[in-house]
């Protein structure tokens, strides 16, 4: 249990230890549930979002929009902006992001595949939704120069949450909002 | 700013401490290893957040404790806030402003500001260039708090360049292993090998143009801020040295950058970043790691048209690091509009009575002073009168008798 992400020695005893207490079934039916997950789930063929099918859920979908595509680092990323429920395109996951240390290079992410559905699908609209830490600002840099012989190609906003006051935010997401200014509409 | 009263709860060797303090200066007296500088470092992680001593959050904790806690008073011209840090055994710290919890370290910082000066800071001058650097970026995070995380992301950035130059120099080191075993073998193969080697060398470029590029700009944020700090500082260090040698000698301060900063137009700086960076490629692919950027800037000292580094005598370099000092203080009093505390960590007694006279003179009541030290008789007498004087021994304090 201690494996898992997020989880320290103390917690994974009453994990455990809760485990140990419940009826067997209730047990059985848990370990079940994992193996057909990891047996079952995998990704996307075209996105490489999670997905029980060779083609997920929203790449199948006929009312999405086909001409705008979303690039996100983690299918968590994914989740995310669909609970939303403002965004009508199709995505696209890299599966990470460039980090040398890490021994990840652009090789190692889905990123051919996005440059092949770039350069022969219909695509208008490229929106990268990367979050700018260093390797984040990196794989952006490395993506948008790939795609923009190709489209358009843009980026999510950077700055304040929604709700928060001026005063409430920090120096650097200040700094942040005031580089990514714009015009008054 | 004044520092009215320290509650230490498991720290260091102190099991439980109320220090008031009663005057402006005040004198910590004691044998080695008796807890003086472990007040001292009390106090500046309650500015800095850091210590200088050690980066284990564990080691700050009273041996057999799970937990210590440093509390304070300090009146500013606004008004008395209270600062408290809790230092936990493998969980996080917790930082309250009069009893709010606050989730990020800069909100914390800033309350408190306090420029340290100990015997370590006398290796500033003949020292590695890296302890000069750690100088101006200690000075400038006072300054500017937002250059912590600027200089956060440039060392981040410089992280994974290396990493990726390290990569490179050991797939070369393999080829080269490999080619030599094939030497006698046919000419396809040869040619295969060549052919996966371009292949390779392709998207190294590649990838260490996007390196080069995130780097180019996270080193020409730092290297500007830094030249702006010193144009700031060096007169004013100037001007102390020359009070402190009585017009004997004359200092001049230069930033000298691994990239040069002027002209002072971000998008120059960024180009020749880059050029410097071309200029030195092989030799990075050769040795693995970067080799242009403020990682490698300098300081540079110079008393009377001599490098202090390498001529200066130890008097020199004496007046010179109390100069910066008092530079510093008196450049964090201009910006933050109250004049910082002042921490002597066993340093007086290294000075002599001329250049002890000149720091006190500087310091006369308007900063507040805690001095560490092992023994009372360098000290100049009308001082002694107006100094608080506690007794440090085995992690106790006891206010000397009149």
């Amino acid at each position: 249990m201690q494996h898992l992400p997020g989880i320290g020695p103390k917690t994974a005893q009453r994990l455990a230890l809760h485990l140990i207490k419940r009826p067997e079934e209730e047990v059985k039916a848990l370990a079940r549930a994992l193996v057909e997950a990891k047996t079952q789930v995998g990704f996307c063929s075209v996105c490489f979002h999670l997905s029980a099918e060779p083609v997920c859920e929203i790449c199948r979908s006929p009312n999405r929009d086909n001409s705008t595509l979303c690039i996100v680092a983690d299918s968590r990323d994914v989740i995310a902006l669909e609970k939303t429920r403002e965004y009508r395109g199709k995505y696209h996951v890299l599966g990470g992001l460039i980090s040398p240390m890490d021994g990840i290079g652009p090789d190692q992410l889905n990123i051919q595949p996005l440059v092949r559905r770039v350069s022969q699908q219909k695509i208008e609209e490229v929106i990268v939704a990367i979050s700018p830490s260093v390797e984040g600002e990196t794989t952006t840099l490395y993506v948008g120069h790939l795609l923009k012989p190709f489209t358009r190609v843009t980026r999510i906003a950077f700055g304040l949450p929604m709700g928060g006051d001026l005063e409430y935010a920090d120096e650097v997401t200040l700094a942040r909002a005031l580089e990514g200014r714009r015009e008054l509409d | 700013m004044y520092l009215r009263s320290l509650h230490l709860r498991q720290f260091r060797n102190y099991r439980e401490q109320r220090v008031a303090f009663s005057a402006a200066k005040t004198i910590l007296l004691g044998e080695n290893a008796q807890g003086k500088s472990n007040l001292l470092e009390a106090i500046e992680l309650l500015a800095t957040l850091r210590s200088h001593r050690t980066h284990r959050d564990r080691d700050l904790i009273l041996d057999g404790a799970t937990a210590a806690m440093i509390t304070a008073q300090v009146e500013r011209d606004l008004g008395v806030a209270s600062l408290a840090i809790a230092l936990r055994q493998g969980s996080r710290r917790l930082l309250t402003v009069n009893g709010e919890n606050l989730r990020r370290q800069t909100d914390f910082l800033g309350t408190l500001n306090a420029v340290q000066f100990s015997s370590l800071d006398l290796e500033l001058v003949r020292g590695s260039p890296e302890l000069r650097r750690h100088w101006l970026d200690g000075l400038l995070i006072q300054l500017e708090p937002v250059y912590a995380n600027l200089l956060q992301q440039y060392n981040h950035v410089l992280k994974q360049r290396n990493a990726l130059l390290k990569d490179r120099q050991r797939s070369l080191a393999r080829e080269q292993a490999t080619n030599r075993s094939y030497q006698r073998q046919d000419a396809g193969t040869q040619a295969q090998v060549a052919a996966s080697e371009e292949n390779l060398g392709v998207n190294f470029t590649e990838q260490l143009a996007l390196w080069d590029a995130q780097l180019a700009i996270a080193g020409t944020r730092v290297i500007r801020r830094r030249s702006r700090a010193i144009q700031r500082v060096a007169p004013l260090a100037q001007h102390w040295h020359e009070a402190i040698s009585g017009s004997q000698e004359s200092l001049t301060l230069t930033y000298l950058p691994s990239v040069a900063a002027e002209p002072d137009d971000p998008q120059v700086i960024q180009q020749k970043f880059l050029e410097r960076l071309q200029e030195r490629a092989i030799a990075e692919q050769f040795q693995g790691t970067t080799l242009v950027g403020p990682h490698r800037d300098e300081i540079e000292f110079v008393i009377n048209q001599a490098a202090a580094r390498q001529y200066g005598s130890q008097g020199q370099q004496r007046t010179l690091v109390l100069s910066l000092k008092l530079a510093e203080l008196q450049l964090i009093e201009a910006v933050i509009q109250e004049p910082p505390l002042l921490l002597l960590d066993d340093v007086l007694a290294e000075l002599d009575l001329n250049r002890q006279n000149q720091l006190l003179d500087a310091i006369q009541d308007r900063f507040q002073t805690v001095i560490t030290t092992t023994h009372l008789g360098a000290f100049d007498a009308e001082w002694l009168k107006s100094s608080q004087i506690f007794t440090v021994k085995a992690g106790q304090l006891v206010e000397a008798e009149e």
